[in-house]
């Protein structure tokens, strides 16, 4: 069995990989430029044509057409679900070792072209080099950690070891798993979520982010490239709305796995409890939702690592990250300074193209959340006290970064979740009182604290509400198997991804107890 | 006789000059030098004790430098309540009285380290080094520079500091310099600049940028510098942006404009794994430039913090992992700076003397005079070998930082660690009174007994 090792990030301080990582934006470029990619639904290993489709722009530069989606419809839906349940009944036989190799092949293909990958999302979804080449890396850390879990938590156990009796646990996959993904990592996210359920057994229907598609499909042409049979994963392109919202509610989805924002993901909790006509099981549902993160900096902090956790936090790939820190409390005399050094600092981060690897932000996702954030920031300019505020370069969606100042904890700022580069901060007079600011939330995803004090640390650890804590570091980047991730509260439902109970959730357990005595002969007790 | 047997010679000779004169950090007196023997003794609070005097200059009010010494010290306070000059008493809600006196011995014993906070305070104790024949290069503390502004406020530190020593007359007195005919004194007062914080955007994706607004910066100090007879150095800094100051440097200083510029400086870092071949490297760019440049090769400052990040990232560790290969390469670059004295000035920066013995007896040994070569060393922490050194007809350079205490402390931890560090030659020398046998050992051979 093969033990599990995280992959290392690029390192950029190298020329070499510079270049390597522009010699891919360059022929990526040079593609586009010949005519824009085609992304159509793909079931039993053939693409599908369908009618409708839409076109996707660079959120880089909207003048330029990254790719035509086609989109899934029920008649998609239908054929990718027979054959899925054809390949179940042979994939949840194939030997768990077998399952796991594949994933580790998946994991070595991606490393082969992580750089390409990391181009196609620099334009498709406006990430930033590093940002592109964490995602990568994380995608490639869930395929072999998932591989490594399977082998080591999967296997039947022996519950108790008794003479006249064999008494097993053994764990069956569910069926049908439905990935619903999001843009924010388009890769990662439904790589770690679509593996997982491969792993297990599962046949597999994925929706990604209508606005990652292309991503998307890069990422199912390696799954067959490895030898993920044909006949196990589906790839439904296609709008949230429709085909997303037609998947939820199929009586034959055993499971659906989604990451994304709170609303959609209580409304697929909700849908997926109510039992449908030929329906035969109860859905599980596995939601990972948003966050309102909050970092906390006390009067010892070290100040200059808390302000450049806090910018990288809030501000790196825009603050679209669920994990990304939107509230900022300065303990005491230290508020001031820290708001004033935070935003000195913002107004000299460089918004940009993503392409360009100098960019520490580029343009937000698409035409949506630019004109929904843009409509936030010009009502908080209004309404808060502005630390900074700034007009980004034209051309694509860029938004700069927007730091506000005592911002009341009941305002809409304070509460919301806005995925997008704006923080708010206020100021407490005691640590204990912070803790309770950053705790009334209805989210629970990550925070963090900035303090040297070994108290507040302790406090801190004991009483902030969040999944994933973070102590004088960044709250974002959480790395595969040594920061498991996922919240609670409103934050989502489910096992952390990354985390050694994760793939329990795609399986069934079964007891099987068997009496081995025939007629008074026991095996094995005289000998 | 061979270059070991008069390594050893000549190091003994150092050592009995040195006498019981331990540098000032291992002395008897003062907290640096009771914090660092007692973190020694009583390794188990190390941590602690370091991560307080780390908080302690950030606090602005009593009560929470009360809380936190409670905190990190708790039952550790009856023993070492003395030592900050506080009685047992202290806690939370005590008069203002304590904070000041704890802050007063931090303060004490930074100005062991730190020669003061402005220029124009440094500038008697800057005299006091050149009265005592020791040559100097300031370096300016500061935090981050996380804005334009803040990179801004940094180059005119620099730009004031530079305008301070130029201005003064006693220390620019070209007439009466240290060491006659020594390239070291062609400029009599000298800086040294950490380019990182002249940008707040330098790093190695802003690469292309980094260079260009750092190349600009860098221009402006050195011009002023040219103008106010001030040498410069430029510090070596983590591996991350090193390449960017190198390149920077080789842009600035093979610039037409600065070939005049007697013996810019740069520096090596000797526990980096590729050092050797950046020296030859360099080497040739001072070739190529045509006019010499100054090299100090040091070891490294950045060896914990190094070697922690490149385990984080699952990344090779750029650095030698064993303490006896840095000191080993730190040999082989010693020899390859001294056989290049027509093309580079060497700055030999240790106060591991047998490095700086290695140094003085190779040059001794292929004909290089005194005045071919430096050796440098930290303020504060090793002016008796300095001294011994000079005896013996050296030029010994002090690097000497300046500024204020919270920006400063980092700097000031570091150089804690760095002597209380098992590996350290300073504590083997001074406060485990090794053999001196065994502190002169060569490093390259394990075994090797000295006949
Ligand atoms: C004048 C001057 C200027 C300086 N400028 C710079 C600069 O620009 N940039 C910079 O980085 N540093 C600089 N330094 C700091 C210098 O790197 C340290 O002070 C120096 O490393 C201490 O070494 P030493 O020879 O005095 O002592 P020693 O005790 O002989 O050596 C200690 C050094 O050995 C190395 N080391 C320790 N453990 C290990 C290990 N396990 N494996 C491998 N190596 C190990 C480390 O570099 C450590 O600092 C400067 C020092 C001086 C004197």
């Amino acid at each position: 069995m093969k033990l599990f090792n995280n992959i290392s990030p690029t390192d950029f301080s190298i020329a070499s990989e510079r270049e390597k990582f522009q010699k891919a934006i360059d022929t990526l470029n040079l593609k586009i430029s010949k005519s824009s990619f085609e992304v159509h639904p793909i079931i039993n290993g053939s693409e599908e044509s369908v009618e409708k489709s839409i076109s996707r722009e660079n959120p880089n530069d909207t003048s330029e057409k990254i790719c035509q989606v086609h989109l899934s419809g029920t008649k998609e839906l239908e054929k990718s679900i027979e054959k899925l349940k054809q390949g179940f009944l042979s994939w949840k036989n194939v030997n768990l070792s077998n399952r796991a190799n594949t994933l580790r092949k998946v994991a070595d293909i991606m490393n082969k072209k992580r750089f390409e990958l990391s181009a196609i999302m620099t334009k498709e979804s406006g990430k930033p080099w590093k940002e592109a080449d964490a995602d990568v890396v994380e995608a490639i850390d869930f395929c072999n950690y998932y591989a490594y879990l399977a082998e080591i938590t999967l296997d039947p156990i022996n519950t108790q070891i008794k003479k006249a009796e064999l008494n097993e646990l053994v764990y069956i996959p569910r069926g049908l798993v439905a990935v619903i993904s999001p843009w924010n990592f388009p890769l990662a996210i439904p790589c770690g979520m679509v593996v997982a359920a491969l792993v297990s057994g599962n046949s597999v229907i994925f929706k990604p982010a209508e606005q990652s598609s292309l991503i998307a499909k890069e990422f199912v042409s390696i799954l067959l490239e490895a030898g993920i049979p044909e006949n196990v994963i589906s790839f439904l392109p296609g709008l949230g709305s429709e085909i997303g919202n037609a998947i939820v509610k199929h009586p034959s989805i055993d499971m659906i796995t989604f990451t994304g924002s709170k609303e959609v993901g209580l409304d697929i909790i909700y849908e997926s409890s109510v039992v449908r006509p030929n329906q035969r099981n109860i859905k599980k549902v596995i939601a990972e939702m948003g966050g309102k993160n909050c970092i906390i900096v006390d009067e010892g902090a070290d100040i200059d690592e808390a302000v450049k956790g806090i910018l990288y936090s809030a501000f790196g790939f825009s603050g679209q990250k669920c994990s990304a820190c939107s509230r900022v409390i300065g303990v005491g005399d230290i508020y001031e300074r820290l708001v004033d050094r935070l935003t000195s600092a913002a107004s000299d981060l460089i918004v940009g193209r993503a392409e360009n690897s100098a960019s520490f932000l580029g343009p937000v996702i698409d035409k949506d959340s630019f004109e929904r954030l843009n409509k936030f920031i010009e009502n908080c300019n209004k309404e808060y006290e502005i630390g900074y505020s700034t007009i980004a370069p034209l051309g694509g969606y860029f938004i700069g970064p927007h730091i506000y100042k005592n911002v009341p904890a009941n305002s809409k700022l304070w509460q919301e979740e806005l995925f997008g580069p704006i923080l708010a901060s206020l100021k407490c007079n005691s640590f204990a009182e912070a803790i309770d600011v950053a705790n009334d939330s209805p989210y629970a995803l990550t925070g963090g604290i900035y303090s040297r004090s070994p108290k507040s640390i302790k406090y801190a650890r004991a009483n902030l509400e969040v999944g994933n804590l973070y102590i004088n570091r960044p709250c974002t980047g959480a790395i595969v198997q040594r920061q498991p991730f996922g919240g609670y509260k409103l934050s989502g439902i489910g096992e952390k991804a990354g985390g050694p109970n994760y793939l329990k959730q795609f399986v069934y357990e079964r007891a099987i107890s068997e009496n081995t005595t025939r007629k008074g002969f026991v095996p094995g007790l005289a000998d | 006789m061979t270059l070991e047997n008069e390594i050893y010679q000549f190091g003994e000779k150092i050592f009995n000059s040195i006498g019981q004169n331990a540098p000032s950090g291992f002395g008897k007196k003062g907290l640096a030098s009771k914090l660092m023997q007692w973190s020694m003794t009583k390794p188990s609070l190390k941590t602690n004790l370091f991560r307080l005097v780390d908080v302690l200059p950030a606090l602005t009010n009593s009560d929470v430098v009360a809380k936190h010494v409670h905190e990190y010290l708790g039952e550790d306070l009856t023993e070492l309540g003395p030592m900050f000059k506080f009685g047992m008493k202290l806690a939370p809600g005590l008069p203002s009285v304590t904070n000041i006196a704890v802050k007063k011995s931090v303060k004490e014993m930074a100005q062991m380290f730190i020669v003061g906070e402005t220029p124009e305070i440094a500038l008697p104790k800057l005299k006091n080094l050149k009265k005592n024949k020791l040559a100097f290069t300031v370096d300016l503390l500061g935090e981050y520079s996380v804005s334009e502004e803040e990179a801004e406020i940094y180059l005119k530190r620099y730009l004031h500091a530079i305008k301070v020593f130029g201005e003064d007359t006693e220390l620019q007195d070209t007439n009466k310099p240290i060491f006659k005919g020594h390239p070291g004194c062609i400029f009599p007062s000298n800086v040294s600049v950490k380019l990182t914080a002249l940008y707040s955007q330098c790093t190695p994706l802003n690469f292309a940028k980094s260079v260009e607004v750092l190349s600009k910066r860098l221009s402006t100090i050195l011009k002023l510098a040219m103008k106010n007879k001030i040498g410069v150095y430029i510090d070596a800094e983590d591996s991350e942006h090193n390449p960017i100051i190198y390149e920077t440097i080789k842009k600035v200083y093979g610039s037409e404009e600065f070939l005049d510029f007697p013996f810019p400086g740069l520096v090596i870092q000797a526990y980096a794994k590729d050092s050797l071949e950046l020296t030859k490297d360099i080497l040739d760019f001072a070739k190529r430039r045509g006019k010499p440049v100054a090299i100090r090769l040091v070891k490294g400052a950045y060896w914990d913090s190094e070697t922690a990040s490149s385990e984080l990232h699952g990344w090779e560790n750029p650095l030698f992992i064993k303490k006896e290969k840095t000191d080993a390469n730190y040999e082989k670059i010693t020899k390859l700076l001294l056989e290049n004295v027509d093309i580079c000035l060497p700055a030999i920066g240790s106060h591991n003397i047998r490095s700086l013995s290695h140094a003085c007896c190779y040059a001794e040994k292929i004909g290089v005079s005194k005045d071919k070569f430096e050796l440098q060393m930290l303020y504060g922490m090793a002016d008796p070998i300095a001294k011994a050194f000079v005896g013996e007809g050296y030029l010994a350079r002090m690097y000497v930082p300046l500024g204020e205490m919270i920006p400063g402390m980092g700097y000031l931890v570091r150089r804690l660690l760095e002597n209380t560090s098992n590996e350290s030659f300073l504590r083997n020398t001074f406060h485990d009174q090794n053999e001196i046998k065994s502190l002169l050992k060569n490093p390259s051979e394990n075994n090797n007994e000295i006949v």
